[in-house]
């Protein structure tokens, strides 16, 4: 209902682009994205590989939002930075089509000359990921950069002119007062982000951290404290003015990630570089994960595709709620859902939404723009719960 | 195998003992002596085929091979079967008994006489067989084989003259023990020019073969491309194919009286092949029936439900598949409120239930719950009928009966002097009936007590090993039913009876009982995304409560346009583990807390 940002300035119709730069500094322990450790691998030739590829799908492109993430993007020396920039635009024209144009960037290594490369090289919007304040925890991360860095890195964007700037945090350390992390965030506030992510620490299967835990030799914070920091989350943000719009982001009025919320709200998305995924006319594109396989690929001459798969029309619509129920007060346009995949969500086997609905987890409410579905706000910490319970039988 | 060797030449024999006394080790040795086995292979316990029994390190299944074997310059044909020392196998050791006419009774040398030395050796005395005491592990430093023959003379009434001593594990002793076979155990009686009779002794599925009949030979001869007749049954077969185990199976054109081997047929249906059943001709005359087996007497039951509902038959099928090579196990459809349809089972104790349960899942691929074992009752109702129940939720309302009567047995605990107190103490704690002590040498003592058998079954046995050191060992005779003042302990989950957990138990303890299990739920039942209340109630008056917080936060963190596919897959698989689980009312309750009822923990 209430829409995460004015209607209109994203259209359903138009691509957002997302270039994934795969290397990090060192791995940490809780992290399961496609990063890869970087030990001196020609980044040169992966910006070319970039580029090709940029060149051989999607030329001429002119995406609504433009991200390029990791990895840490802020890894690349500035004048590689500049020219995968620079290059993509000759492509793919995003600066004069893009709404936003996002980068992450670690701190220890966003500095004023890769601040700079960034800006001139047309991006409007930085990602820095701070994740704590605290040593002890940073380095139970084993995340390579101190609290100091974070806000050198704050300084070096808002010195090459970044003027909307988001901060990654992560709560629910195991065994960490909560009063720490009330001081970690204010600590985040203080440096004047128009825009927070604070995400509750997830053991992800595989991940060190994850195997720590199965050994037993750490404990995951039990749901109930979980749900108190997410609540004192919300109430601290609130209180600096910065308002939650989706499960784990804030934001100051109208300052919401445009290229985040295309994904929530399904819209197209053409992924560029290794492990980078897509989605656009009911298929789904995912590349080849390994940079080094990627760029041989592409290198070849081949397109650096791993797999496509066409989800059935009730996995698609699964995915729309999955994705637009984490929008808190803007949920999912039924007849979105309806006109995109052909299912009518209120019409599945065994009727899951009406339970849903009368357990008081979700809750339907008629708009001009019709039916709307979203989480209540006792459901929506249990997202996953009722997810778990609309997920189509079989396989999708 | 070439030339058949006459009737006096062959030794039909089961190794028995106690549990690890060394039989399968012994049969290494017996294998390696007839060179039918390499003397350089990595596996030991070679018998112990099963991966089950492998990671368990004791026998399961009683395995038998035919050995070529040059004794004194003659060759003679050793059918030897390896059978299991537990006692929750003991129905093994009974139908191997059946095929032989002699048995290796093992003794382990530094552990001496124990509860399923006798046991076993009365089985075998029972069928007046020959039994060959054997003082095994000789080789061990602290083997006391004095002692040890003292008590043979002793409890039971063995010559210790009789007794041949070796190392199963250096093979010391062995060729002796070899000989004494040959003299010793009398050869198979049988004719060969009387009609066909054999025994079906054991039978296994094979994926690729069909079901392997295991038969010894009685009278007759049976050849490949016979058609013979199973006079249980009442089922014809044409026989595709005759071997023996060597230990490999190994083809041979046809079996004469005194051998043991196998037959495979194009059998179809495995309701047709019983265990105990005798095999003869189809056409002209036919044997009479061989003795066969008693019907095993299962100890405990409990429920096993498939997972999938759709899954039911599918178990059916498994269940057919494994009786086939476990004819312990009893079965009988069911249904429950809380679990669907599934099947009540009997067990000879809780470790053949545990091995029945893993052999069907691993078996069949199948998912099972397995529902809290009990005991079987008798019921006797108003009006004087008499009924046994094997699920506590077959009880009837109390005003619909007398009284319950419970299993009781008496029990032979074999212990060190020094264990007296504390093992008197534990049976009296387990509403036991003190009988007698005897003393069967200057440091060990046989107690014999009647013992409810819900008391000895579930953790009795642990406690008798730590109260003893490790040094106590138990045997049980045959129950009986004793009337007692018992209750039905019900439970209910989210304001819902579940039936498969309810208990029957000692009034006295009940309510004690209702919280423990109580806990265990709690501990067991994943939080929901509400309050789960735990009730325990006897006779309609609730006796205990508990409740499972509700689950307060499940939402991904992280999860972006990128991700769609990644984060989907995870939570299908969140949902697929929770299907493991079954429900009582809107509550997702694991197998494992279906098992909680066991614990008498305090
Ligand atoms: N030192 C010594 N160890 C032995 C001897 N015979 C067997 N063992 C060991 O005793 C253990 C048990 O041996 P098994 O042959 O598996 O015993 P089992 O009687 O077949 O046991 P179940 O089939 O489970 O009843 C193994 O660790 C053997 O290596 C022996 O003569 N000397
Ligand atoms: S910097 Fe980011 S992408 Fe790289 S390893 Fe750490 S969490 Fe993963
Ligand atoms: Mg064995």
């Amino acid at each position: 209902m209430e829409l995460a940002t004015p209607p209109g300035v994203l259209l359903e119709s138009l691509p957002s682009l997302y270039v994934h730069l795969p290397f990090c500094k060192s791995r940490c322990r809780y992290c399961d994205f496609n990063a890869w450790v970087w030990k001196g691998q020609d980044l040169g030739r992966l910006v070319d590989a970039l580029l090709q590829e940029a060149e051989l799908r999607v030329p001429g492109l002119r995406p609504q939002t433009f991200f390029l993430g990791g990895g840490t993007p802020s890894l690349l020396p500035p004048e590689e930075l500049l020219r995968l920039l620079q290059g993509l635009d000759a492509i793919l024209d995003f600066r004069d089509s893009s709404l936003e144009s996002s980068m992450e960037a670690n701190p220890e290594s966003f500095d004023e000359a890769t601040a700079e490369a960034a800006v001139a090289g047309g991006l409007n919007r930085i990602s820095i990921g701070a994740q704590s304040f605290r040593p002890p925890v940073l380095a139970a991360y084993d995340r390579p950069h101190g609290p100091e860095d974070i806000e050198k890195a704050v300084a070096s964007a808002r010195g090459a002119g970044f003027e909307n700037l988001n901060l990654d945090l992560i709560f629910a350390f195991p065994g960490q007062d909560p009063l720490e992390w009330e001081a970690d965030l204010n600590r985040a506030l203080r440096l004047g982000p128009q825009h927070l992510s604070c995400y509750e620490l997830t053991f992800e299967p595989g991940t060190p951290l994850t195997r720590k835990r199965d050994a037993g030799r750490m404990e995951e914070e039990d749901s109930d404290l979980c749900l108190h920091l997410f609540d004192r989350t919300l109430e601290i943000c609130s209180e600096a003015g910065l308002d939650r719009y989706e499960i784990s982001n804030f934001s100051l009025p109208g300052m919401a990630c445009l290229h985040n919320l295309a994904g929530w709200r399904r819209l197209p998305l053409v992924g560029i570089g290794p492990g980078a995924c897509g989605w656009g006319d009911g298929v789904h594109r995912k590349n080849i994960s390994d940079p080094a396989a990627w760029q041989a690929d592409l290198e070849g001459g081949g397109d650096g595709l791993e797999e496509s798969s066409t989800p059935n029309s009730q996995t698609s619509a699964f995915e729309h709620l999955m994705m637009g129920l984490r929008l808190e007060k803007e949920g999912v346009r039924l007849s979105r859902v309806k006109e995109s995949t052909g299912v009518n969500v209120e019409d599945l086997p065994g009727d899951p939404l009406a339970l849903l609905v009368a357990e008081g987890l979700l809750e339907i409410l008629s708009g001009p723009e019709g039916r709307v579905l979203r989480a209540t706000p006792a459901g929506f910490p249990l997202l996953d719960h009722s997810l778990q319970r609309l997920l189509p039988e079989g396989r999708g | 195998m070439s030339k058949k060797l006459p009737l006096h030449r062959i030794r039909n024999f089961s190794i028995i003992a106690h549990i690890d006394h060394g039989k399968s080790t012994l049969a290494d040795r017996l294998m390696e002596h007839a060179g039918a086995v390499d003397k350089n292979r990595s596996r030991d316990q070679l018998l112990d085929s099963m991966d089950l029994e492998r990671e368990r390190g004791i026998t399961i299944k009683a395995a038998s091979v035919a050995l070529e074997v040059d004794v004194r310059g003659e060759m003679h044909l050793l059918n030897l079967i390896d059978t299991p020392g537990h006692v929750d196998f003991s129905y093994e050791v009974e139908k191997s008994l059946q095929a032989c006419e002699g048995a290796l009774l093992l003794i382990d040398a530094a552990q001496g006489i124990q509860a399923q030395t006798v046991a076993n050796a009365t089985l075998a005395m029972d069928q007046d067989m020959e039994v060959i005491p054997v003082l095994n592990k000789i080789d061990l430093p602290h083997a006391r084989p004095e002692e040890v023959l003292e008590q043979l003379e002793h409890v039971l009434l063995l010559e210790s003259e009789s007794c041949i001593s070796c190392s199963a594990k250096t093979g010391k002793g062995v060729e002796e023990l070899i000989e004494a076979v040959v003299d010793r155990v009398p050869a198979p009686t049988g004719d060969q020019d009387n009609p066909l009779r054999a025994l079906i002794f054991d039978a296994k599925y094979d994926e690729y073969r069909g079901v392997i009949v295991n038969l010894r030979m009685v009278d007759g001869v049976i050849r490949k491309g016979d058609m013979v007749h199973m006079l249980g049954a009442k089922a014809d077969y044409e026989v595709l194919e005759l071997g023996k185990f060597t230990p490999d199976p190994k083809p041979c054109d046809s079996l004469e009286p005194g051998e043991v081997g196998y037959l495979i047929s194009n059998i179809k249906k495995l309701g047709d092949v019983h265990i105990g059943d005798t095999l003869t001709v189809q056409k002209g005359e036919r044997a009479s029936r061989l003795p066969g087996y008693r019907e095993p007497q299962p100890m405990v039951w409990c429920g096993l439900y498939p997972v999938r509902s759709g899954d039911f038959e599918n178990l059916r099928s498994a269940l057919n598949t494994l009786k086939l090579n476990d004819s312990s196990l009893v079965f009988e459809p069911e249904s429950s409120d809380a679990l669907g349809f599934g099947f009540r089972c009997g067990f000879l104790g809780l470790l053949h239930m545990e091995i029945v349960q893993e052999r069907l899942e691993r078996e069949s691929g199948l998912d099972i719950v397995q529902t809290a074992p009990t005991v079987p009752y008798e019921i006797l109702m108003q009006g004087g009928n008499l009924h046994t129940i094997h699920s506590p939720g077959e009880l009837p309302e109390s005003n619909l009966y007398e009284e319950i009567r419970e299993p009781v047995v008496t029990t032979h605990l074999l212990i060190p002097v020094e264990a007296i107190g504390a093992i008197m103490h534990l049976c009296s704690e387990r509403r036991g009936r003190f009988l007698r002590q005897e003393h069967l040498s200057p440091t060990r003592v046989m107690l014999t007590w009647d013992l409810p058998l819900s008391e000895i079954i579930f953790d009795f046995y642990d406690k008798l090993k730590s109260g003893t050191r490790g040094y106590g060992t138990m045997n049980m005779d045959e129950p009986r039913f004793e009337a007692a003042d018992l209750v039905k302990l019900r439970i209910l989950v989210g304001g819902n009876e579940a039936d498969a957990l309810s208990i029957i138990c000692h009034k006295e303890v009940a309510e004690r009982r209702g919280r423990s299990v109580l806990r265990k739920l709690q501990k067991e039942i994943p939080r929901h995304q509400f309050e789960v209340a735990l009730q325990a109630s006897i006779g309609g008056k609730i006796v205990a409560r508990e409740s499972i917080r509700a689950l307060s936060k499940n939402v991904t963190a992280k999860c972006y346009g990128g991700d769609i596919t990644r984060k989907r897959k995870l939570l299908e698989q969140q949902k697929k583990g929770k299907k493991r689980m079954k429900s009582i009312g809107n509550v997702e309750v694991p197998q494992k807390a279906f098992l909680a009822v066991l614990s008498t923990d305090e």
